[in-house]
């Protein structure tokens, strides 16, 4: 009895298999249970096999003529195709044919020199079962059908959209898998890697990657005290879909009672002096805490969200912090947040849809019009390219402002 | 350029991490050397005479400035400061190290660069004419059919074991500059009555041991098909190709043991259950593909010209170089510049690290960062502005690339041969400079066009076959001997070479070739090319030239 890796429903297994393959053409009679027989057989004897007691299964030989099969379904219960060297592509021929010219639905399997690196090609010709060679093990052949999480051409059965033919939704697909890539990859490097959430679309989304694989990076946010209650309510939507503790950074109250004392509570729209003191003392400088001792941190920042923004790279290193600084999410778009977060049932905040796209402080985020630049509702009365709360600091401390003058 | 989106960024760096799981598994014993060889071919992977031998696409010939620095850094890097272009389009390094390959891999993927299926019995990278989208020639712009083609067939997971290798090639010119006829499969690109671009299709033809022009198995393809049809055609050679004799699987085998006629129809009724399929270009993937190929910001004609007629007078190098490497564009104020890599001594298509940095600052000073590779193994600016011609003439001869030698006797194609090449029965690098000592600048420009191509064995990645004077590498008692060809061509139309006779030792390869050449100066009339005067005198006097002691049978 050999081990048969199956594929149903997108879901991988692995099971003993009780099918007996026959290997020469020209029986009388056949052994009870279920076989598998050459073409031949099945072709010339099908009445006497499909009255036999256990199912009947056929196979192909490389040489065989696929097309041969037309017709002759019935009382098939599954087909089965040789490989006899993993270099003989005539099998993928075959799958093709049967699933695409036959219409041959049922269980389709591959047998002989069955390796990792082929079963890909073969699951997207159209098997959903790989008899595992003798000596090999399952697991070790499993891997091979995650090698690659888009194509450019359609498949048999895996409905994922061919990048030839539907490219829209192909590269929301690769985004997602790079997005994955990236991740895994940070938190295998960087153990002690920090995501600085602000509970956005974006961040949600990064937010949902990080639990979906399990990944081993820490989440904080940052209370500054003025957020909306529909922004903090995000902690708790996390804590209960996810399961995850977001850690809460808070200003020095010493810090907020001093400025607030000295210039009253709505100094931010007095000066980008005072605005940029408040940002400081409610987030810069939790976040610097946040952030220090650690190697690495990541953030939800794309690229068309700001002109402050178009050259913003997926790996960064944070000179000012000394630290590797990631955008994982650098160049998706708001419509591939969105869509993202519909498709996973990502909890967003409610002001999104209030016509908020970017979320800050409550004084100092308003709604936008349609139209508008998606942060012109941050400190709104200031000039686009200041927009930055000073989170993201260039390697001399300034705030990056990345060739301004050609985005312009 | 084409630049990639998240799709096929994603696929070459996945491409790439999958094969490090490969080499690891391979370098630790886990994946026999067997089972990882097709593997590693079919990500460029090939081991050489002396070390492993990593080649990369260059699809369809395009690069940017930054991908030829990177290049050339991989050089530097990686192997020993040099890499080789090859007649179809690609760079190999010679030296790298099996265990490395992951990491380049990495950094290739970085710039949007890859080896995938440049070996193996696959669909290899495509190629297409160097002067595509300028040529003053151009029916057809190739490239986006060509990126359309390179996407198609990247993991097409039906036709990734074929019974031997396959090769695409476009042409959307008048004149054919890609070589077609002697492609697995070529499409040649032009318009209907209507406007629409429809494609003549041929199938079998290559070089190799058996060399054969491809026939025409269908004409007027719409272009829309063009992969619905490419699948029926791979179809047809992966079920019915032969796989038993390594030397007879080959497409052309096939299309000729049937019939041109007899595939073609059986591609048609394959293609029958296709076409209109899922695999038809939709106008929304074309758009968006053909908007990666828009012109750059040229000038007006009238700012981008100059009279250079003093400066050619004044330096005749300059002059020279102008009329040799330099062709017409599309548009007048414009050319298109070879930058040779035929210096006598270094190997045809050989380029120090240095050099790729120097030839990128060429482009992006002069050629809006863009170069072309063509399989004559030279590289390409496609767009310099006529006023700049005499600056880029000055900085290419500081550079080293000013040889005025494109399309003349030493402009030579050789294949990597005995000196690297673990098939090789005979060297061919030290040929071509053998063969390039005889003849100095005033010679060659008193011969004018002349072709000769050079390979180290009946492989043919030289191109001996449609080589003018063709040289080819053979084994005799473990000897290097060469054969020579003459009459080969890869234009219009392209004719495959006639065997002179016996073959001849490494140290009569020059002298025979001078001797053809003498035979084409005394017999030429007007201005009549070497090509044409065996078009009009036959191979006769060549024979009778190239064995003088020999008494030819009448
Ligand atoms: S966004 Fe406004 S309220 Fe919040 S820290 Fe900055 S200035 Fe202060
Ligand atoms: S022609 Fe022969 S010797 Fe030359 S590169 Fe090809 S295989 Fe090697």
């Amino acid at each position: 009895m050999s081990e048969i890796i199956r594929i149903a429903n997108k879901r991988i297994a692995v099971e003993n298999d009780g099918w007996l393959l026959l290997n020469e053409a020209g029986a009388d009679v056949w052994p009870e249970g279920d076989v598998i027989v050459p073409l031949a057989d099945w072709l010339a004897r099908r009445d006497t096999l499909k009255s036999r007691t256990g199912r009947t299964g056929v196979w192909l030989a490389p040489a065989d003529d696929t097309l041969s099969l037309k017709d002759a379904f019935d009382g098939l219960a599954l087909i089965a195709v040789q490989f006899p060297k993993f270099t003989d592509g005539r099998g993928y021929s075959h799958a093709t044919l049967l699933r695409r010219r036959l219409g041959w639905t049922g269980e389709l399997r591959a047998f002989g020199e069955v390796l990792r690196d082929q079963l890909f090609y073969m699951a997207r010709t159209g098997f959903d079962a790989f008899v595992v060679p003798d000596g090999l093990k399952a697991e070790a052949l499993t891997g091979g059908l995650n090698d690659f999480s888009v194509a450019y051409q359609d498949a048999v059965v895996d409905p994922a959209a061919p990048a030839l033919a539907n490219r829209a939704a192909a590269v929301r697909e690769a985004k997602i898998a790079r997005t994955t890539h990236q991740l895994q990859k940070i938190a295998a490097k960087h153990p002690d890697a920090i995501f600085a959430t602000s509970l956005s679309a974006e961040d949600m989304v990064i937010t949902d990657l990080i639990a979906r694989h399990s990944l081993p990076i820490h989440i904080t946010t940052l209370d500054t005290g003025r957020l909306h209650p529909e922004t903090l309510g995000m902690i708790g939507e996390v804590k209960s879909k996810y399961g995850i503790d977001i850690e809460v950074m808070h200003p020095v109250a010493e810090a907020v009672e001093a400025h607030v004392a000295t210039h009253g509570a709505f100094a931010f729209y007095e000066s980008l002096e005072l605005r940029k003191a408040c940002c400081g003392i409610r987030k810069v400088e939790p976040l610097n805490r946040a952030l220090s001792g650690r190697s690495a941190w990541l953030t939800g920042q794309r690229r068309d969200q700001a002109v402050t923004r178009v050259h913003l790279p997926e790996a960064e290193h944070d000179e000012a912090r000394g630290m590797a600084k990631y955008n994982p999410l650098a160049d998706w778009s708001w419509d591939d947040v969105l869509a993202y977060a519909a498709r996973f049932d990502v909890p967003l905040n409610p002001l999104h849809a209030r016509g908020y796209p970017s979320i800050g402080c409550e004084p100092c985020t308003r709604a936008i019009r349609p139209g508008e630049d998606p942060r012109a509702g941050r400190w709104w009365w200031e000039q686009a390219d200041a927009k930055e709360c000073g989170l993201h600091v260039g390697p001399d401390g300034t705030l990056t402002r990345t060739n301004l003058e050609s985005a312009a | 350029m084409y630049r990639y989106d998240a799709v096929d960024r994603l696929l070459v760096e996945e491409r790439a991490a999958q094969f490090r799981g490969q080499t690891e598994r391979f370098l630790k014993g886990e994946l026999s050397e067997d089972a990882f060889k097709p593997l590693r071919l079919q990500n460029g992977l090939y081991v050489q005479r002396h070390a492993p031998m990593l080649r990369v696409a260059i699809p369809y010939g395009m690069l940017s400035s930054d991908q030829l620095r990177v290049l050339g850094r991989i050089a530097r890097e990686y192997d020993r400061g040099y890499g080789h272009f090859t007649t179809r389009q690609n760079i190999q390094y010679n030296w790298v190290e099996i265990a490395r390959v992951p990491d380049i891999l990495d950094e290739l993927a970085a710039v949007e660069m890859h080896g995938i299926q440049t070996s193996g019995n696959c669909i290899r990278n495509t190629t297409t004419d160097h002067l595509a989208g300028v040529a003053a020639d151009e029916i057809v712009d190739p490239r986006p059919y060509c990126e359309l083609m390179r996407q198609w067939s990247t993991f097409n997971p039906e036709f990734a074991f074929l019974p031997r290798k396959f090769k695409v090639a476009f042409n959307g010119a008048g004149q054919n500059r890609a070589a077609t006829g002697v492609h697995d499969l070529a499409f040649d690109l032009k318009l209907d009555a209507a406007g629409e671009v429809v494609m003549d299709v041929m199938a079998g033809g290559g070089q190799g041991r058996t060399p054969r022009i491809g026939p025409v198995i269908k004409r007027d393809l719409p272009w829309r098909e063009m992969l619905t049809y490419t699948e029926a055609v791979l179809r047809a050679y992966n079920r019915w190709g032969r796989r038993d004799n390594l030397y007879k699987a080959r497409i052309k085998i096939l299309v000729e043991s049937i019939g041109a006629e007899r595939f073609a129809a059986d591609v048609e009724d394959e293609w029958r259950h296709l076409k209109g399929g899922i695999a038809r270009i939709t106008d929304e993937e074309f758009q968006r593909i053909n908007a990666c190929f828009t012109d750059p910001a040229y000038l007006s004609d009238d700012e981008a010209s100059a009279d250079l007629s003093g400066l050619r007078v004044q330096h005749k190098r300059f002059d020279a170089w102008l009329r040799r490497n330099v062709v017409a564009h599309k548009r007048a104020g414009y050319a298109a510049v070879t930058l040779s890599l035929k210096r006598t001594g270094p190997a045809p298509g050989d380029a120090t690290d240095t050099e790729m940095e120097r030839a990128a600052d060429l482009a992006d000073r002069f050629s809006f960062g863009e170069l072309r590779v063509s399989h004559h193994q030279n590289l390409v600016l496609a767009h310099v502005a006529r006023k700049d011609l005499f600056d880029l003439w000055q900085a290419a001869e500081a550079a080293g690339f000013a040889e005025p030698n494109i399309g003349l006797v030493t402009d030579i194609i050789a294949c990597p041969g005995g000196d690297f090449c673990a098939l090789a029965n005979a060297r061919a690098i030290p040929i071509a400079t053998a063969i390039q000592e005889r003849f100095d600048a005033a010679k060659q420009e008193a011969i004018g066009e002349l072709a000769v191509k050079i390979s180290g064995c009946i492989n043919s990645c030289g191109h001996h076959h449609v080589g003018h004077i063709g040289v080819l590498g053979v084994d005799k008692n473990g000897e290097e001997w060469y054969q020579i060809l003459v009459g080969g061509r890869s234009d219009n139309e392209v004719t495959l070479g006639t065997i002179l006779g016996r073959s001849i030792k490494f140290d009569e390869v020059p002298g025979m070739v001078e001797r053809l050449v003498d035979v084409y100066l005394n017999a030429r009339e007007g201005e009549e090319r070497f090509i044409d005067t065996v078009g009009r005198i036959g191979i006769a006097p060549f024979k009778a030239a190239a064995y003088p002691d020999k008494v030819q049978a009448a």
